[in-house]
């Protein structure tokens, strides 16, 4: 599917998603409401509507224009299932990171996470400084904000006995 | 007057204050000379450390942090031929030509001159005209307030990106996020977890979005380049090189100056403009491209021209300009500072002291620049594989700080997801960060307006104040549709 037309469709699909089934649901309107004001639902319903109109007319360009000129995304020359891939494992990093935060506490997690993020930039060389940037700069920056900032950085339940 | 000018003096003219500014200039210079990092990143990763600091260093040092980063972009831009950031594109037209000819230290030291000169320029505008708007800016109420509003968004949305559709389903987009918690009669929307009843918020929304796309691209893309940098080589810039520019880097710090303080247009597009007026109106217009010091002179004094510029209808009316001042704003709010007409007379003092302070970090750009220029030529080589994982030990870490929230960490990280996914798609991020900033206010306006009007829309054109905006709005959809039907038309031209 051209590009355009998908993001037409994703445009249209969300903002379709928001007016229809999540204001109903998740935006209630209160009982009183003072005066002649508008009810809480009238803003994100307006933003809503108004964006399905423009996902609309993004889709209609779309279709009757079928190859729009869009700059290309700059790439290693890696196959989309490799790039895809790339970042499912990017994401996997991040809810894994969440995750560890009340297990490991936030100083391992940090750490965890820069190395992980370092390697997957296909940083191989500059050892030492991958060293320091993943282990060496979370220590100085929880030592900065607790010193300096009074920051109380959560420890984890795996890691409380030995104080981080 | 003179009484609280001189008492702002004092208060600025502090040791404290003049570090923070020497350091906000320098980290400015850093970020803006590494290709790709940009100035709206190191303003963005400074936010969380301005929590703990009084509110006119933290501005000071958000506004040092601008400066110099502006500034910075043209150093990779003359070394490297890669600006670091997009105002610095029409330096390295000349820049880099220069540097190969063994001038990058001259191009460079005609990059500081002229930054500094439209820096201090656009200061001054900012000192005579932010006032007097304010002063009008009393006069108007909600159905005005929502005009003008809407009139920035539309601009921004115009501005950025290639289409003003996406501009404004971007917009959309943040204005919807913007709707998340507890709304003005205290009914909470969107909650969908606890933690969303106080809604989102500003830092890590904007820190995620502008700066977390950056290191999923080169996650997922990894497309990073490797540049041959120049040497400084000769570097004296010569009376009769800086008198033969000095009518560009005026002219250009006058259109940097106008074009800064109309909201969406920012220090880019001046520079641009600045750039082919000097073009146009030089001796030496044929030699712009090849390596001419007065075409540096004209982009530069126009993208640091449009610095101080773009504070004008932030401060006076409490609108941002683009997406720096949009970050300003939200640390304006976080120190309890409301910009807007009513600053200049409820927190004079700090206006004084702000205005002050930015003239101050002119002249400091100047001393930072000469004398670290040699530093900051080394900057642009560091490999971005190791910086940019930094960045988000910096943001997670900053981040968490503010308010101890591991919610506020996953909201930077699904941000950042939003970002490089807006990215992917071509939808540009500027006008979301401006409408999720001005959505609140945007909203309120617009209910007062209605309440007031018991309803009654023809509430929004009932004023000359709200026409004028109304025909401003359309002359900026007029102006952009136009200009996106003449760019249709010269493509089918092409492919025929």
């Amino acid at each position: 599917m051209p590009k355009p037309v998908l993001r037409g469709l994703i445009i249209v699909a969300f903002f379709a998603l928001t007016a229809f089934i999540l204001v109903p649901a998740y935006v209630p309107r209160p009982a009183f409401i003072p005066g002649f004001a508008p009810p809480p639902d009238m803003w994100p319903r307006t933003v809503s509507l108004a964006g399905i109109a423009l996902g609309v007319l993004a889709l209609l360009f779309a279709v009757s224009r079928p190859h729009p000129e869009e700059a290309p995304i700059e790439t290693d020359g890696s196959s989309r299932a490799r790039m895809v891939g790339r970042f499912a494992g990017l994401m996997l990093a991040f809810v894994l990171f969440l995750v560890a935060i009340p297990l490991l506490g936030f100083l391992v997690s940090t750490m965890l996470l820069t190395l992980c993020i370092v390697l997957m930039t296909g940083e191989r060389g500059h050892r030492i400084w991958i060293a320091l940037i993943a282990f060496g700069a979370p220590i100085l920056l929880q030592l900065f904000f607790h010193s300096a900032l009074g920051t109380q950085f959560p420890k984890g339940v795996l890691t409380r006995p030995f104080g981080f | 007057m003179l009484q609280e000018i001189l008492s702002a003096l004092v208060a600025v003219a502090t040791l404290p204050n003049l570090l923070i500014m020497v350091a906000g200039i320098w980290g400015g210079v850093i970020v803006g000379a590494i290709p790709g990092m940009t100035g709206t990143m190191a303003v963005t990763l400074a936010l969380p450390f301005t929590f703990y600091m009084a509110p006119v260093p933290s501005i000071l040092l958000l506004v040092a942090l601008y400066k110099g980063s502006t500034y910075g972009g043209s150093v990779s831009a003359i070394l490297i031929k890669t600006p670091g950031t997009a105002s610095a594109a029409c330096t390295a037209l000349d820049g880099y030509p220069l540097a190969q000819q063994g001038k990058a230290g001259k191009a460079l030291n005609m990059a500081l001159y002229s930054s500094v000169t439209g820096d201090f320029i656009s200061n001054l505008s900012l000192i005579f005209f932010a006032a007097p708007l304010a002063v009008l800016a009393l006069h108007i109420g909600p159905p005005e307030f929502f005009m003008l509003m809407l009139f920035a968004l539309t601009t921004v949305a115009g501005v950025s990106g290639s289409s003003l559709l996406l501009g404004l389903v971007s917009a959309a987009l943040g204005l919807l996020l913007a709707t998340v918690g507890e709304d003005m009669y205290g009914s909470f929307r969107f909650a969908f977890t606890p933690d969303m009843q106080a809604g989102l918020s500003i830092a890590p929304v904007l820190i995620g979005l502008f700066a977390l796309p950056e290191l999923i691209k080169l996650v997922v893309m990894r497309a990073t380049k490797e540049e041959e940098a120049a040497k400084l080589g000769q570097q004296h810039v010569t009376r009769e090189e800086f008198m033969g520019s000095l009518k560009s880097i005026l002219k250009g710090s006058v259109i940097g100056s106008v074009l800064g303080a109309i909201p969406g247009i920012g220090p880019s597009s001046a520079a641009f403009f600045s750039y082919g007026e000097a073009q146009r109106s030089s001796k030496n217009g044929a030699n712009f491209g090849k390596g001419e010091l007065e075409g540096i002179a004209a982009s530069e004094s126009a993208n640091n021209g449009a610095c101080g510029a773009t504070m004008i209808p932030l401060l006076a009316l409490g609108v941002p300009g683009d997406v720096i001042t949009g970050v300003m704003l939200g640390a304006f709010m976080i120190q309890g500072l409301t910009p807007g007409p009513l600053l200049f007379q409820t927190n004079i003092h700090e206006v004084y002291m702000l205005l002050i302070g930015m003239l101050v970090s002119s002249v400091l750009l100047f001393f930072a620049g000469k004398i670290t220029m040699r530093m900051f030529a080394k900057v642009s080589h560091i490999p971005q594989t190791l910086l940019t994982p930094l960045v988000l030990l910096l943001c997670v870490f900053g981040i968490y700080s503010i308010a101890s929230s591991p919610f506020d960490v996953a909201v930077l990280l699904v941000m950042g997801v939003v970002g490089f996914a807006m990215f992917l798609l071509n939808i540009p991020a500027a006008p979301f960060l401006i409408a999720f900033i001005l959505g609140p206010m945007l909203e309120e306006n617009l209910r007062r307006a209605l309440a007031i009007s018991r309803g009654d829309l023809s509430v929004l054109l009932s004023s000359p104040i709200t026409w004028l905006f109304a025909a401003l709005i359309a002359f900026v959809l007029f102006i952009t549709v136009r200009r996106e039907v003449q760019k249709l038309k010269t493509e089918r031209r092409v492919e025929q």
